[in-house]
């Protein structure tokens, strides 16, 4: 048991785990995930390359929103680029280079371009905040995807009818079968989870707390808004761009629709639920704001026995759920599934003294 | 010359009716100082309503004849006599829908000024007095419960809605060109800027609009003065959700009845940023303004290039006003 953090130098202050119950955890997830790569069935390894696709999106997201304070509402957008720069590259300069870092190249390139397009829909957090942010973020969202379903540029993205994408090759080794793309995935979304944790503890990290508890005040203290800002919005698209390119990886074909608005809110939403500005609220977030609509599949389906009839109510229901799961959160616990497990563990460490 | 003067029109007539949309999103803003997300899937509600009412009530067995097409002695004589497709016909088509209309839109009102106050009461109370944060992002959770209720209730395919007037063809000479237009276009207009300018007055002459002002500027003062806060609340979201019902019944009429008319509300939370969210003026023009641009990007650029014009539009103004064209600088103090 833990009951307090003792610190007897800066070093040891600083560190990403920083006791040795976060160690332990942090390790157990390791052997869970590892496990669950070998012994899992395939529809349990689509559903963690799902969270682990959306987890990434969501942690860039908490970078914007929950550490800096701007509120977006079109991080799909950077999901999108993400996806269709990832296509691109490989139409492009595909045949000049061997395909055996060609993956490698595609991913830094997507995150690249991402975080640049980040920095221009970025540009309004410098003049507005709060709700205008949001309906500027949205705009952009509706602009992007927009632009990709333009003939114009349909030799490159195929339209509204999407394209297919790439195989993802590493070295020579082909990730073709979804259980080598859910080590892939997995092992990113654990590193870009420690990346971020990582930045949080540099002098940037702090700036972006600063930020978000009052900007003014940060802006004093000699706190670059411009730069902060831009950056925090330029980590998070990259962030959400590695997701996208992961995702042009993963599924067979992209279509722009999948990177409309209702994406944007799922990432919100999953940030909503899990809690914003921790490190734990989007994985517990993105598990919940996925699980709940597969559990309600399932339960659909073994409540009207798979009746065909009955299947046109499972989407609107899958959608009022997912709405009624934001609006509980924000009611009832504004703070997230993170507070909870916060009250439990503490709950836990005191017992049987207090509550 | 010619043709950039009907798109002119075509765009202030649907400017006007981006006004009457925008009109509810600036009452509840003022009020409450929340911006509804979900506003236009309020309008789809108020859609649906006025469908529900226009033409699957009057079509049930057990209700009267006269409620689904009105046939009067008199009606049928005059129809006789008048020649096919001129604009006397469309009047008197109109006046054997004129029960089920009427029907409609008192239907479409009422129940979503009922949904209205059901989500300020349920929603929106409980969390008066803390962030309004909160409270935004529950318009956006609102929006997937709204759209998901609408096509678990209304599973039925997109329908025709009878128009709210006569639509008779109109030709005109203005400047030495014909100009072409809709009589129900032209009428909706209308509709839309009495509206406007009737809920502008209120805000400004009457008791309770007076009321909305002070809670605007202060909650606590508001409070403290005698105010009833909580009454102004669900009145603000009763007028909003009325004026999305009669929005909602005209543009069921234009662009017909599907779960796609929610996407309005987003273009037309663009365009009341761009006119200043506090302002009904600069929604005013905003609106007009945007309804012209996007319809002469549609003559030049084609249909699908208009949807963005509203979005790229908010994004400069934003860039350069950042409280919009009319919109009050917020006072922040550390």
């Amino acid at each position: 048991m833990i009951t307090g953090n003792l610190k007897s130098t800066y070093a040891a202050d600083e560190q990403v785990f920083d006791n040795r119950n976060k160690k332990l955890f942090f390790a157990a997830c390791i052997l869970f995930l590892v496990g669950l790569g070998l012994f899992a069935n395939d529809y349990v390894i689509l559903m963690a390359c799902r969270m682990g696709l959306m987890l990434i999106a969501v942690v860039g997201l908490n970078v914007v929103v929950g550490y800096t304070g701007q509120m977006s509402l079109g991080h799909a957008a950077f999901v999108a680029v993400g996806a269709y720069t990832t296509v691109v590259f490989y139409h492009l300069v595909g045949p000049y280079f061997p395909a055996g870092i060609m993956t490698i190249l595609a991913f830094a390139v997507a995150i690249a371009v991402s975080a640049f397009v980040g920095l221009i829909v970025g540009l309004p957090s410098l003049r507005v905040k709060g709700l205008y942010l949001a309906v500027a973020t949205l705009a952009a969202n509706f602009i992007v995807i927009f632009l990709i379903e333009q003939d114009l540029f349909k030799p490159w993205t195929g339209g509204m009818v999407g394209t297919d994408t790439p195989t993802p090759n590493l070295f020579g080794w082909e990730l073709d079968t979804k259980r080598e793309m859910y080590a892939m995935i997995t092992t990113m979304a654990v590193l870009m989870l420690l990346f971020v944790q990582n930045l949080l503890r540099t002098r940037i990290g702090r700036a972006f707390i600063a930020i978000r508890d009052r900007d003014y005040s940060a802006e004093i203290m000699g706190i670059s808004l411009l730069r902060y800002k831009l950056l925090s919005f330029a980590i998070s698209a990259g962030y959400c761009g590695a997701a996208g390119a992961l995702w042009a990886f993963f599924f067979a074909r992209i279509l722009p629709e999948q990177f409309e608005l209702t994406l944007s809110l799922q990432l919100v939403a999953a940030l909503i639920v899990g809690g914003m500005g921790r490190t734990m609220g989007p994985v517990f977030g993105v598990i919940i704001i996925l699980l709940v609509p597969e559990l309600i599949k399932l339960g659909f389906g073994g409540l009207t026995g798979g009746d065909a009839s009955m299947g046109k109510y499972r989407a609107p229901l899958q959608e009022i759920a997912f709405g009624l799961l934001i609006i509980a959160f924000l009611m009832f616990e504004p703070l997230g599934l993170v507070a909870i497990t916060d009250r439990i563990l503490r709950a836990m460490n005191r017992w049987p003294f207090a509550r | 010359m010619g043709q950039i003067l009907q798109y002119v029109i075509n765009g202030l007539m649907s400017g006007a009716i981006y006004a009457l949309i925008g009109v509810g999103i600036v009452s509840v803003y003022k009020a409450t100082k929340v911006v509804n997300f979900a506003h236009g899937y309020l309008i789809m509600f108020g859609a649906y309503f006025y469908y529900t009412f226009s033409v699957i009530v009057p079509g049930m067995e057990i209700m009267p004849d006269w409620l689904a097409s009105w046939q009067p002695e008199w009606l049928l004589a005059w129809k006789a006599g008048l020649p096919m497709f001129s604009p006397m016909a469309a009047v008197a088509d109109w006046i054997a829908n004129l029960p089920r209309i009427g029907l409609g839109l008192v239907g479409a009102m009422v129940c979503n000024t009922l949904l209205g106050l059901l989500i300020e009461r349920v929603l929106m109370r409980p969390l008066m007095g803390q962030s309004t944060f909160a409270m935004i992002m529950i318009t956006v959770g609102m929006i997937s419960i709204l759209s998901g209720a609408a096509s678990l209730i209304w599973s039925a395919d997109a329908d025709f809605v009878p128009h709210i007037s006569p639509n008779a063809p109109i030709r005109f000479t203005l400047f030495g060109t014909t100009i072409f237009l809709f009589g129900a276009d032209l009428v909706n207009m209308i509709i839309a800027l009495l509206l406007f300018a009737a809920i502008v007055a209120m805000v400004r002459f009457t008791t309770s609009g007076v009321a909305i002002r002070a809670t605007a500027e202060d909650q606590s003062t508001a409070y403290s003065m005698g105010i009833s806060v909580p009454k102004v609340f669900s009145g603000a979201w009763a007028l909003a959700s009325l004026t999305g019902a009669i929005a909602g019944a005209i543009l069921a009429t234009r662009n017909g009845i599907s779960p796609s008319l929610g996407l309005f509300g987003f273009s037309v939370l663009a365009i009341v940023l761009m006119g200043g969210l506090d302002s009904y003026g600069g929604v005013l023009i905003a609106s007009l303004v945007i309804g012209v641009i996007e319809a002469l990007t549609q003559w030049k650029l084609g249909g699908d290039w208009a949807e963005v014009v509203p979005y790229v539009a908010v994004l400069i103004v934003i860039l350069i006003r950042p409280h919009g064209l009319f919109g009050q600088k917020e006072v922040e103090r550390i």
